[in-house]
């Protein structure tokens, strides 16, 4: 069938549209928004130049609570990456196609529940009476409940791993699909054993998938706040719970100023992601 | 604050949903109207009122029986209950175009009378009030300029959840502060709430320099949220806690032995077998309700009169006896059990009678009022961000 020249940019047009609408232009709102001014009469912001939504983000310790959102969205992710890694790698190499498919719809059983549901559960799973306290103690290994399993940074951590695995899983089964499995083969051939092939062929042709996980993951766990609230220690916060925060005294300004500053890494994370680890090769035609 | 779940059944028909269905419906009767294939008669029952309240304020499908009651049909939407947005969506927003009657959490009368967001009650208007027991008459925030511009709608007073088996009886807020208890006790995630019980212990047991513990100055709110951080280092607290499962899960696995919340929890933990009991503070409760404010898009609009009827509705009986059955929550008049006297196949009377006169006990003594808008509100905001990094 003939494709003529303008089909490409007619048929392009719909979802740039829709992106530009549902996704550029609401984030550009929020950007010119954060530096308005707030104006007590109203509750709302007035279109006056103003900083004075960055300046909060230093006061009161907001700033670390960025900072600490950061670090624990990229400790979730690395640790994502370095099961979904083996999980995939199994998916695409090892088992049959029957037994890939089980492995996948496996991955996804915990998400035919609620967010909040998932990490309710690991409340009965980490708490004092819960499930890992019993089986401790009833195998004679402590005498009382540990405490930091739940309420912690590490029940966070938890709770955010068990969330958003299948997200590092999937694209790197995906990027995985994609390596020639002749170029596998040819280095076992000259003698390469398993961590040779893993290190010198398998990471640097996954490296857009590696990314592509990471940035799922660091994304999805920067906004999350159910699992904070829920298995974070007394008064654990994160960028969205703080977003909360500052919405409820109706502070907007400072509201879209911490958005902003969010998008601002996310964006460059991708920017760099893209330039050095070529994330949009995992999306190029194979054909070519 | 929301507290919804008290073990009853809830309804889970959205809001919006029965907004446009019920506007689909009026659509669709005026069609029919319109064809002459309905009578004048079929529509008997024409004034809607748009409510725009917290959900605890919502009693589902027996609107409809309000509404054969009262003559007026309540369209409820959820206002999400946090007050920040319900103030800026009625200041900058289209909310006093969309709704009549506001149901909000106490505090923000004065604040939305001042910028002229909400009009005063005629209360001749509503031959109920006068029904109104007189200290929920006398809340602070219901009037402004000596105009009436909230009217009390539910209400309740709050303190401390905690275990006699392991504590003993309890009886003062000292309970959540004590270090012998470091780790085992919590508070709820929320300034509005927590800096009221802390500032109430603060002010009644440490002769603590608090005038208003509903309204703290600057220093007033530096020293309650000094001693939280400090006690929160200290590793006081196992958490803090959200939402009615969260606290439920929390006694009845016993992560805490004693937790400042709301009572339905002390019900629930009961009904798990747990020996759980709801404190009566030396320091007294802390007090909480929901008003109803007329809005000025009402007035604007002609709607005013029957925002009157709707609201002398709520007040009227069967509105506090539904929402006293299926929330546990107290709209507070005598009517309730007035209207189950006359109706005892609708609601027990005796239950009826046993949820007022509780909740009147409580207000028998001390109680400090929960404010959701204090004069220093941002402040609260930044010390309650103090303390999450503390």
């Amino acid at each position: 069938m003939k494709i003529f020249p303008a089909a490409p940019a007619a048929l392009m047009s719909a979802p740039v549209l829709a992106i530009a609408l549902l996704g550029i232009a609401p984030l550009v709102v929020v950007v010119a928004w954060s530096f308005w001014a707030w104006d007590p009469s109203t509750y709302w912001i007035k279109p006056e130049l103003s900083f004075a939504g960055y300046a909060a983000i230093l006061e009161a310790g907001r700033w670390t609570v960025i900072l600490s959102t950061m670090f624990k969205a990229a400790l979730t992710a690395i640790i994502c990456l370095l099961i979904a890694y083996p999980t995939a790698y199994a998916v695409q190499f090892l088992a049959s196609r029957r037994l890939a498919m089980i492995m996948l719809a496996l991955m996804t059983i915990p998400f035919f529940t609620s967010y909040l549901i998932r990490s309710f559960s690991w409340r009965l799973v980490l708490g004092r009476t819960g499930v890992i306290n019993t089986f401790l103690q009833d195998i004679g290994l402590t005498s009382a409940p540990i405490d930091w399993l739940l309420f912690s940074d590490f029940a966070v951590i938890v709770g955010l791993v068990a969330s958003y695995l299948p997200f590092a899983t999937f694209p790197l089964i995906l990027s995985m699909q994609r390596v020639d499995p002749v170029l596998i083969s040819a280095a076992r051939d000259l003698g390469a054993g398993f961590w040779t092939v893993l290190r010198t062929v398998l990471l640097p042709l996954t490296r857009s998938g590696i990314f592509a996980g990471f940035l799922f993951v660091f994304v999805m766990a920067v906004g999350s706040s159910t699992e904070v609230q829920m298995l974070g220690g007394a008064g654990a916060s994160i960028v969205s719970v703080m977003i909360s925060d500052v919405m409820r005294v109706a502070n907007f300004p400072l509201a879209f100023a911490i958005s902003t500053v969010v998008l601002v890494v996310i964006f460059g994370l991708v920017l760099i992601g893209d330039r050095r680890l070529g994330l949009a090769r995992l999306f190029e035609d194979r054909s070519q | 604050m929301s507290k919804t779940g008290t073990g009853f059944e809830l309804s889970s028909q959205s809001n919006i949903q029965r907004r446009n269905l019920l506007k689909l419906m009026g659509g669709g009767a005026a069609l029919l109207a319109g064809g002459g294939l309905l009578s004048g008669r079929a529509f008997a029952q024409d004034k809607t009122v748009a409510f725009w309240g917290t959900a605890t304020l919502d009693i589902g499908e027996k609107w409809q029986e309000f509404a054969k009651k009262n003559g007026v049909l309540p369209e409820f939407t959820d206002n999400g209950n946090d007050v920040g947005p319900v103030v800026a969506r009625l200041a900058a927003g289209n909310a006093n175009d969309l709704f009549d009657v506001g149901g909000f959490q106490g505090g923000a009368e004065g604040e939305l009378a001042r910028q002229g967001l909400i009009v005063p009650w005629d209360v001749s208007k509503i031959p109920n009030y006068e029904s109104v027991w007189q200290w929920a008459k006398d809340i602070p925030y219901l009037k402004h300029d000596g105009k009436q511009f909230g009217i009390p709608t539910v209400v309740n007073a709050d303190s401390i959840i905690y275990r006699p088996d392991k504590l003993g009886k309890v009886d003062s807020y000292g309970v959540i502060f004590d270090p012998k208890l470091k780790g085992r006790v919590a508070m709820e995630d929320a300034w509005i709430n927590s800096a009221v019980f802390t500032a109430m212990y603060l002010k009644e047991s440490q002769n603590a320099p608090i005038v208003e513990p509903g309204n703290l100055t600057e220093s007033e709110l530096g020293l309650v949220m000094e001693f939280l951080i400090k006690h929160k280092r200290d590793g006081q607290f196992r958490t803090f806690w959200n939402g009615w499962e969260q606290g439920v899960q929390l006694v009845a696995n016993e992560e805490v032995d004693a937790m400042t919340g709301w009572e339905p929890i002390v019900y629930e933990g009961r009904k798990r077998g747990l020996q759980v009991e709801y404190a009566s503070p030396v320091e007294g409760y802390e007090g909480w309700g929901n008003n109803t404010v007329l809005l000025k898009g009402a007035q604007d609009r002609g709607a005013a009169d029957a925002a009157h009827e709707f609201v002398n509705g709520l007040l009227g009986g069967f509105y506090g006896c539904e929402l006293g059955q299926s929330r546990g929550y107290l709209v507070p008049t005598d009517n309730n059990v007035a209207y189950a006297t006359a109706n005892p196949s609708e609601y027990p009377v005796e239950a009826v009678q046993k949820l007022g006169d509780h909740v009147k006990a409580k207000f028998g003594g001390k109680v400090y009022w929960q404010n959701c808008r204090p004069d220093n509100f941002q402040l609260y905001e930044e010390w309650w961000q103090r303390l999450r990094n503390a």
